[in-house]
């Protein structure tokens, strides 16, 4: 079957509808577009709607044209997917701009920049490594590791000039765990120092930066909080509750309480009696006792109280007398 | 073992200053080589000797059971409660005391209160809910109390009438050994 001559009789027949363009219509086939470069002609714009309109179905007709003229897919295996007949489309001719901002280029770290300085170039290691003793191929690092192949071995040796308690086991595991530590350190100054390099040199946005981490992290500080509150209010204060992974152990404050051993010299002695002298003037003087009404129960003191009670009874008595 | 944080200090005081008053000073500024010091262990608040103190921090906080004299404990409120063990230094500065003669002896060393009847002698001016110090005719510390009336009311009190509310008596080491210290 061949649409082609049908399309052109249906073109003949609406040939009032499709324009005649000095420029023909380009058509990307691949992107499903038409693009039509014709300068525009001024006069025709007075009639806007229905020019418009025709200059639509012209390009339309054109992009569907050129769909008709690709390639077909082979008709029984269309067919048994029940969608007809399907083209190809070729891939696009027009160049898009790219949406997103070109990603940095990651920067080196301090040991690749000295490393280029100094012309060392880079040679990876494998991860196995092999063992002349066992005669096998063995990790370098993690488990059975020939890093740790010094403090696993069962007879160390130990030199004369070594301390008594010198444990070379753990001695050797220390200094491998140094180095991971000291290893980390340096990943982070280097993640440290690209964010550096990579941040923007405009002030504004980088305070439109900083406000966002720092109104995020007010807002995690908050639900945290929130989340403790209401882990509380169960009838065991949380205690037998079931625990979120990762959820932040609670660390209340720790009670801190003077050294009670004094340093000798007396001078933690001395310290102390001083200490214990001011509580004992502030005892003295009552303060934060609760005084009774009318200076009852204070050193020393009438209690006017009692005394008018007790001056009252007596003035009574006298006068049934 | 450690030394007293600033409110159990203050604890400690109140209590102890309803009974000794003004001689507290005596406990606290000693000299330099008589000093001694108030340690908390385990609620128990002990008052020892410096050396004393120095012997002592070397052994485990479970494994020591007593150190120089304890004065008393915290309860779990916070709270300080005067024991029977803190007897020899109150007896010692006692502001205020009441001597029961020899049949009220008894009665209260079995942890009653002492009545008027068995009432030898009391301080002139004692007021009323003061920390006393109880002794025997013979001036031998039996325990301590607080005075239930001043010492004028009780001239018209009945021999029946209670002088001193029974806080803490020698009766003690025998009935509550267990747990004194």
């Amino acid at each position: 079957m061949d649409v082609a001559q049908d399309l052109a009789e249906y073109a003949a027949k609406h040939a009032n509808n499709v324009l005649e363009r000095d420029v023909p219509i380009e058509v990307d086939a691949g992107l499903l577009a038409a693009f039509d470069n014709t300068p525009v002609d001024e006069a025709a714009y007075a009639d806007l709607n229905p020019h418009l309109l025709s200059l639509t179905l012209t390009s339309t007709a054109s992009l569907l044209a050129s769909l008709f003229t690709l390639p077909r897919a082979h008709a029984q295996s269309s067919t048994s997917t029940g969608t007809g007949p399907t083209a190809t489309l070729p891939p696009p001719k027009t160049l898009l701009p790219r949406e997103k901002a070109l990603p940095k280029p990651k920067q080196p770290t301090k040991w690749e920049r000295f490393a280029k300085e100094k012309g060392i170039s880079h040679r990876t290691k494998d991860k196995k490594e092999w063992d002349e003793e066992r005669g096998e191929w063995v990790s370098r690092w993690g488990m059975g590791g020939k890093n740790r192949e010094g403090e696993e071995q069962w007879l160390h040796e130990v030199k004369n000039r070594d301390d008594a308690d010198l444990d070379p086991a753990s001695t050797l595991r220390a200094a491998r765990k140094a180095r991971v530590t000291k290893n980390l350190k340096q990943q982070s100054a280097n993640t440290n120092r690209a964010i550096n390099a990579n941040a923007s040199t405009d002030p504004a946005i980088e305070k439109a930066r900083a406000d966002k981490v720092s109104s995020r992290t007010k807002r995690k500080s908050e639900i945290d909080r929130t989340l403790l509150i209401t882990g509380t209010a169960t009838a065991s204060m949380g205690r037998f509750d079931k625990k979120l992974e990762g959820e932040p152990k609670v660390k209340g404050v720790k009670r801190k309480f003077e050294a009670n051993e004094l340093p000798s010299g007396g001078g933690g002695a001395k310290e102390e009696r001083e200490r214990q002298m001011g509580v004992l003037k502030r005892v003295e003087r009552g303060e934060g006792k609760k005084v009774r009404k009318g200076g009852e129960g204070r050193e020393g003191d009438v209690n006017a109280r009692k005394a008018v009670r007790y001056e009252g009874k007596q003035q009574r008595a006298r006068q049934k007398k | 073992m450690r030394p007293l944080t600033e409110e159990e200090t203050k604890a400690v005081f109140e209590k102890l200053a309803n009974y000794i008053g003004k001689n507290l000073v005596h406990l606290i500024d000693r000299d330099e080589d008589d000093a001694y010091c108030f340690r908390l262990n385990r609620d128990r608040v002990y008052y020892l000797p410096l050396n004393m103190l120095h012997h002592a921090t070397s052994i485990a906080r479970p494994n020591l059971v007593s150190i120089g004299t304890c004065f008393g404990k915290f309860s779990k409120t916070g709270k300080f409660k005067l024991g029977i063990t803190s007897l020899d230094w109150l007896a010692k500065y006692a502001k205020y005391k009441v001597w029961v003669k020899q049949p009220g002896e008894l009665p209260f060393l079995y942890g009653n209160h002492v009545v008027k009847a068995h009432l030898g002698r009391i301080t002139e001016d004692t007021p009323e809910h003061q920390g006393v110090v109880v002794y025997n005719m013979s001036d031998v510390p039996l325990g301590f109390g607080v005075t239930a009336r001043s010492t004028l009311d009780t001239r018209k009190l009945d021999p029946s009438g209670i002088i001193v509310f029974h806080q803490a008596d020698v009766g003690e080491f025998l009935r509550d050994e267990e747990t004194m210290f």
